[in-house]
């Protein structure tokens, strides 16, 4: 099995440990999964990455709440957009070249960019389904702003951590 | 990437996408009550909104003949409107006839004491008289019609003719041509009379209602008499029709006497009319 599935799972169980272990507050959703999903090679097209975001979604959701279907329906369309986030944020050299993701070569402003972006995505989709129109929207924009800040710095850790041979390789 | 094949690939994309998330959509709606209940809502929501959204479009290419049709109800109940309005001022004007007309006869109910009916001249006595507000002139009816007039009054008896006498005329009218004749007995049946002096042009029809017409001042306008039978022209010049009677003597006990309070009035009238010619 390679490394990068191997840290992949690894980190998958440290997300699924967070949301069963750490109740930080109800004004934070700490998730890092499309930090996961981006860090994903880019070989991987489109669709297998949104099959292994489903995939990944389910057992999440197996694990911890119970509530199958909620993070894969937030995760799959980060999986759908994370070509044209990576497209618009490294540009289509990236591909043409073969390349995968590098936090030496590419810098961490263009990863936060893409973090921020999949984030984003996520978790306007997450805490809108999770909300069910209970919440008020200045709950729900106040959830996402801290989430999002807090998600965007653990999800470059992780980033960094996903990639970090790859880093190696072309230094 | 040929043409292509980029369009193919992006069709997988789409599809595999919409599959994934219906999928998680169906799991979210099975495990979880509270999405579950919310889903539906969202989905009824968007379900109206199409709806809506639809029958608004066909209802704006269906405005034409919406408007004609709206124009052809308006039409039909603005028919009816003046309809029922005619009926309303024809019921007022009927109601104050009505009223004018009760206000204008008494009735005094009467037993019949004595009666004669095999007589060339029949008479009729009354268990009411003039202590009872009975006056001679006044009519004497009953529920199936005309029965006669009474001449004279006692204080607890009058006395009265019956429409078996050929002196008596009653102004009739039949009832489908409007036309007004004098209507007597004719000395034979207990059941029958004549109307006479028919103009010929009119044509009669047998079973035709004969009615009071009105135009005495001593019977209500509108009592029944009896039915039209033959008719035969007399002298080539006028008509004379059988009646067939409502009215049967021969089982007459309770009377009703009706007097015409404004019969001095009208009669005074004439008197001065005469007079000045």
């Amino acid at each position: 099995m390679k490394l990068s599935a191997i840290k992949y799972i690894l980190l998958f169980l440290a997300q699924v440990a967070v949301w069963n272990y750490f109740n930080f507050t109800q004004y934070l959703w700490l998730v890092y999964l499309p930090a996961l999903i981006l860090c994903l090679p880019l070989e991987y097209g489109t669709v297998r990455a949104m099959v292994v975001a489903f995939l990944s979604g389910l057992a999440a959701d197996f694990l911890v709440t119970g509530q199958l279907g909620m993070t894969s329906l937030a995760l799959v369309p980060v999986a759908l957009m994370r070509q044209s986030v990576v497209r618009l944020a490294f540009g289509s050299e990236l591909f043409a070249r073969g390349e995968d993701l590098s936090f030496h070569r590419q810098g961490w402003q263009k990863f936060l960019l893409c973090i921020v972006i999949l984030t984003s995505i996520y978790l306007i989709i997450h805490i809108w389904v999770d909300g069910a129109g209970m919440y008020s929207l200045a709950f729900c924009a106040i959830k996402f702003g801290i989430s999002l800040l807090v998600s965007s710095a653990v999800s470059m850790a992780i980033a960094y951590l996903m990639l970090e041979r790859t880093g190696e390789r072309w230094r | 990437m040929p043409r292509g094949q980029k369009t193919s690939s992006l069709f997988v994309c789409a599809a595999t996408f919409i599959l994934l998330e219906v999928a998680a959509l169906a799991l979210l709606h099975a495990t979880s009550t509270l999405q579950d209940i919310w889903i539906t809502r969202t989905s009824h929501r968007v379900m109206a909104f199409l709806w809506g959204s639809g029958e608004t479009v066909r209802s704006q290419f269906q405005l034409d003949r919406l408007n004609r049709d709206l124009q052809a109800e308006n039409a039909r109940l603005q028919e009816r409107l003046r309809a029922y309005e005619r009926r309303d001022a024809d019921q007022a004007e009927l109601a104050r006839m009505a009223e004018r007309e009760a206000a204008s006869y008494r009735y005094t109910p009467a037993t019949v004491v004595k009666m004669s009916r095999n007589r060339t001249r029949n008479y009729i006595i009354l268990n009411k008289g003039s202590e009872d507000g009975i006056r001679p002139q006044s009519g004497i009816i009953s529920d199936r019609g005309v029965v006669g007039i009474v001449e004279a009054v006692d204080r607890h008896y009058s006395y009265g003719l019956t429409l078996m006498n050929p002196e008596m005329s009653v102004g009739a009218r039949l009832g489908r041509t409007d036309v007004v004749a004098p209507l007597s007995w004719d000395g034979r049946g207990t059941g029958r009379a004549i109307l006479r002096d028919l103009p010929p042009h009119y044509e009669l029809t047998p079973g035709d209602t004969v009615r009071t017409s009105g135009y005495s001042t001593i019977f209500p306008p509108g009592l029944p008499i009896g039915v039209t039978g033959s008719a035969r022209l007399v002298d080539g010049s006028t008509l004379q029709v059988e009646v067939s009677l409502f009215q049967d003597f021969a089982a007459l006990r309770y009377v009703t006497v009706v007097e015409n309070l404004e019969r001095t009035e009208i009669l005074s009238l004439e008197e001065k009319t005469e007079d000045a010619r």
